[in-house]
């Protein structure tokens, strides 16, 4: 039984989505509780894994079935946390549940969006608990396809586009990611001398020290390319303003606030994990694509007129800082990007509860029209305050953790190479983060009350959404000021993993 | 000289005699009803002794023509499902039309002729084989004689069909010259020493010949038309079988007797069926895109499908002829059970537009759920069997298991991905016009038993093979390793 606890909390989800599915006509409006139930669940799983977890040991809690077992193809089920995917998995199931409350009202559909909801959980969990390529994979494209529906049926007007531009952007890299795949997987069958090929990530993990130097290289090449567009990164980062303006509130916390790490996670687990000689040939050019992310989706803040696609603009740059953390190739750097990719996970979530609100209690996200929201919205103006000043690092507030320990770790690596004066670039952006919010708040919540619209409606949140974006900033304070929560899983982690890389720096 | 084992080719002889028996059963009972599922009952006969050929491991040689071997036999078995599908979703299709004795009977000889073709080992076999289907198939596509689009679908077929025949059989010839053998084993242990001009011009010729049969770009123009103008049962059976017994027959000619060729030559044709596979998948997909009636649209996916298909004649792997066989396999149930629906909808005159199928998902909610699972299968997506076939197909592109990453047929296997992305465009533009748009009518679509029976063998089939896939392809190794030894 205890073997299979994690299974346990990646199909949870999958049966509350089949019930969800089935409370078709008058029993649709209840499916919010039963998406509430299936939430909780995997939610307080997920809590007692946290305190069962033993951070100084690998993987754990792992469940593993023989799948697929032919004379080319030995494929397993197989799942396990370790350090990195316990806060992966720990991240998930802590904002599905807080998106299923957010959007209790939800009316259109009810049955089918609750089913998507959980139906997307599923994918994610799998992603970070997965211990097979094949298995990984699956789970990877299975995320998507709810994703497209939510953005199809409860997106903004140009919903279609954005849902089909999303949908084929992320297949297609997610396709050239198998590609890399394969070529993992044959290379490992090759030189371990079986002619079955094995998608467990240990038989690859075994192989992979005979792996040639050339191989890692192209290989890395094409697996992080998979990945980086998923974060996304300059310039194949199009389709992610238009999905998050286009999407559903719930959409937007889901999409920034776990499927872009999907991408990161990706680059750590197997990219760096698996291919340390492609890691470090590929280390400087990822370190211009961080910054060049970092400063680009900075900039393009400042230009935006709508809240919402600040937001996504916003995440760009921050999920660039996750990519400079994890160049860095470091102990320091690889756990305060893992760290990055949690506190970004919550803080992102709060931005986009509140780009939300501000669409449907106010009537428009655009800066311009906005003004003196204060007056009317007290709490609203509050976790938005919070939630923008968690995102431009105030200390005290979970992403200045982050942050900080990234550009400590980018700074070493800036001295031991001589460039120390790219810090500087990265200070820079921070310098725009904190302007572009502070005057986005300026401009939205403070001065005198907008008289560009009607205000008379307007309405503070809602009991669900207040708890929802408490519960979330609760979050962002706690591990604002005790980081250890969720550093001593991830540092152990990071230090292995940067021990190995270090005999190829 | 001793009798042959008429037992080793049973499954084709019942079918065969069915089709000899239905114009005279109807003629005598006038009961379309009857024969319908007296054709049923043979094809599920034939299926039975092939379980039990399948389980007792049954193999041999018919008169050194036919063998029975493991890959025969999971085609023979393929080629049954295709026909069980077909039939029922003819039942209710064709019952207004006349002549269901002829009907029946044309569909269960071409049936019998594509399942002759999975067990030819002579180049006399393969033809025999695809001809009686095609002969069958002209006519079927006639079958509604007085809609001008049938006739004109069935002419254009014909024509290109004849070209197409003369075509293989001056091909074969050419290779009968150059070996001095029609059995293809004897061919690969001749096929050395040949004359490398005529067997070139003999190549060339049966790729042409029979390319028009797996709608080979550029051999692909007739199908989009005649797909549209048959009776969409007929489609069905067009799409997933008789251009599957077209790739049986390549398999064996180009993976049993020609792969023994010099080496430089087999290159040379590995590179020409590259060529083919990339550029006919490109097309397919591109042409897809634009496409507003769903038979068509369907069509030009079929063409794409085709050029996945073809990757394996570039490769020849046995482990390439794996994801081969697999993906022939998911694709019957997928391609099948798209089609099939739009047999549904038509018979339910509903049309065949792609805005047709706005709402659907109200109307008809088990209909659009099976439907969202074989396009989404067709594009790739977990945990659907077109995903897994395809997953098993690519990744023979890059390597043979045990063998290092062969960087040769990487480019190939990009095309192929990037297709498979652009294909996506489509289905999903489908599901969108199913699932997010309202329709004109709300009101309720009642899907005749027989459909039903068919969409939801396919369905159970496309969700089950995708989650557990282990017994097919363990039939498909063991298949593709009897053909390529």
């Amino acid at each position: 039984m205890t073997d299979m606890i994690l299974s346990l909390v990646l199909f949870t989800p999958l049966v509350g989505a089949v019930l969800a599915l089935a409370m078709a006509g008058d029993l649709a409006k209840y499916a919010r509780y039963v998406a509430l139930a299936f939430t909780a669940l995997p939610l307080a799983v997920t809590l007692y894994l946290v305190t069962a977890f033993d951070a100084s040991s690998g993987y754990q809690f792992v469940d593993q079935y023989a799948w697929i077992e032919t004379s080319f193809l030995s494929i397993q089920y197989i799942v396990g946390l370790d350090g990195l995917s316990l806060i992966m998995v720990l991240l998930t199931n802590v904002l599905m549940f807080l998106v299923v409350l957010f959007s209790w009202e939800e009316k259109e559909r009810p049955n089918f969006f609750f089913a998507l909801l959980l139906g997307m959980q599923v994918g994610l969990l799998g992603v970070f608990m997965a211990m097979d390529y094949f298995l990984f994979f699956i789970f990877w494209e299975v995320a998507l396809v709810p994703m497209y529906f939510l953005i199809n049926i409860w997106g903004g007007p140009k919903r279609h586009y954005a849902a089909i531009k999303f949908f084929i952007y992320t297949h297609v890299s997610s396709l050239v990611m198998m590609i890399g795949i394969f070529a993992l997987v044959i290379e490992s069958a090759a030189v371990a001398g079986t002619g079955q090929l094995s998608f467990a990530f240990a038989d690859v993990s075994a192989a992979a020290a005979l792996f040639t130097q050339g191989f890692q290289v192209l290989v890395f090449g094409m697996l992080f390319f998979g990945f980086a567009v998923k974060m996304p990164i300059v310039p194949f980062h199009t389709w992610l303003p238009d999905a998050h303006v286009e999407a559903p509130t719930a959409g937007s916390v889901l999409l920034a606030g776990v499927m872009l790490k999907m991408g990161t996670y990706g680059i750590i687990r197997i990219c760096l994990e698996v291919l340390p000689e492609g890691a470090v040939a590929w280390q400087v050019p990822m370190i211009v694509i961080a910054l060049v992310a970092i400063v680009y989706g900075a900039l393009a803040c400042i230009a935006q007129r709508d809240l919402k696609k600040l937001v996504a603009f916003s995440s760009i740059s921050h999920m660039g800082m996750v990519l400079l953390g994890i160049a860095t190739l470091s102990d320091i750097g690889i756990a305060a990007g893992a760290f990055q990719m949690f506190a970004h996970g919550l803080i992102t979530a709060v931005l986009f509860m509140v780009c939300g609100i501000a669409g449907h209690n106010v009537g428009t996200r655009q800066i311009p029209l906005l003004g003196g929201l204060a007056e009317k919205m007290p709490n609203y103006a509050a976790f938005m305050m919070i939630g923008f000043m968690a995102s431009l690092g105030l200390p005290s507030l979970v992403g200045f953790v982050a942050e900080f320990n990234i550009l400590v770790a980018f700074y070493n690596w800036g001295l031991s190479e001589g460039v120390v004066w790219t810090i500087i670039i990265a200070l820079a952006s921070l310098l725009l983060t904190a302007g572009y919010y502070l005057w986005a708040m300026q401009r939205s919540i403070f001065g005198p009350l907008t008289d560009k619209i009607d205000t008379s409606k307007v309405h503070d949140v809602s009991v669900y959404e207040g708890v929802s974006l408490a519960a979330l900033c609760g979050l962002i304070a706690l591990f604002g000021i005790f980081p250890a929560l969720a550093w001593d899983f991830i540092f152990p982690y990071a230090s292995d993993l940067a021990a190995v890389l270090e005999v190829f720096l | 000289m001793t009798m042959p084992d008429f037992t080793l080719i049973a499954p084709q002889l019942i079918v065969l005699a069915a089709a000899l028996l239905v114009p005279g059963l109807y003629f005598l009972t006038r009961n379309d009803k009857l024969v319908g599922m007296f054709s049923i009952v043979s094809v599920l006969a034939a299926g039975l002794y092939l379980g039990w050929m399948m389980m007792e491991g049954v193999t041999g040689s018919f008169l050194d023509v036919y063998a029975v071997d493991e890959f025969s036999l999971l085609l023979t078995g393929m080629f049954l499902m295709v026909a069980l599908l077909v039939l029922l979703a003819s039942l209710k299709s064709v019952e207004r039309d006349r002549h269901h004795g002829e009907y029946y009977a044309l569909l269960l000889a071409a049936t019998a002729g594509m399942m002759f073709v999975a067990c030819a080992e002579d180049l006399i076999g393969i033809f025999v084989g695809v001809e009686l289907t095609s002969i069958s198939s002209y006519a079927l596509v006639a079958f509604r004689k007085n809609d001008p689009r049938a006739a004109e679908a069935a002419v254009k077929y014909l024509v290109i069909g004849g070209l197409s025949t003369a075509l293989t059989l001056y091909g074969f010839s050419l290779l009968y010259g150059v070996t001095q053998t029609t059995n293809l084993e004897a061919i690969a242990l001749a096929i050395g020493a040949a004359p490398t001009g005529g067997l070139l011009i003999s190549v060339a010729m049966i790729i042409a010949g029979l390319g028009f049969k797996i709608t080979t770009v550029p051999f692909h123009m007739w199908a989009p038309d005649v797909y549209e103008g048959a009776t969409a049962p007929v489609t069905t059976f067009l799409a997933v079988g008789s251009k599957k017994m077209g790739f049986v027959a390549f398999f064996k000619i180009f993976l049993v007797g020609f792969i023994a060729a010099q080496a430089t030559l087999v290159s040379d044709v590995q590179y020409a069926f590259a060529v083919l596979a990339a550029i006919t998948m490109t097309v397919g997909n591109v042409v897809a895109l634009s496409q507003t009636n769903m038979k068509r649209l369907l069509a030009y996916s079929s063409i794409a499908q085709g050029g996945y298909l073809m990757m394996v004649l570039a490769i020849m792997t046995p482990y390439a002829l794996t994801g081969g066989l697999f993906h022939m396999i998911t694709h019957v149930f997928m391609k099948g059970g798209a089609f099939i629906i739009v047999a549904a909808l038509c018979y339910l005159s509903m049309g065949e537009k792609l805005s047709d199928y706005k709402g659907l998902a109200k109307r008809a909610p088990v209909l659009a759920f099976a439907m969202l699972i074989f396009l989404f299968a067709l594009a790739g997506v977990p945990p659907l069997a077109g995903f897994v076939s395809k997953f098993v197909l690519f990744s023979s592109a890059v390597g043979f298991p045990g063998e290092l990453v062969e960087t040769q047929w990487i480019w190939l296997v990009f095309v192929a991905v990037i297709n498979s992305a652009i294909s996506l465009y489509y289905y999903a533009r489908v599901v969108k016009f199913m699932y997010v748009d309202e329709g004109e009518s709300i009101e309720p679509i009642k899907v005749p038993m027989p459909f039903m029976a068919a969409i939801l063998i396919c369905l159970v089939a496309v969700i089950a093979i995708g989650v557990f896939p282990e017994p097919v392809i363990t039939l498909c190794e063991n298949a593709a390793t009897a053909l390529m030894g």
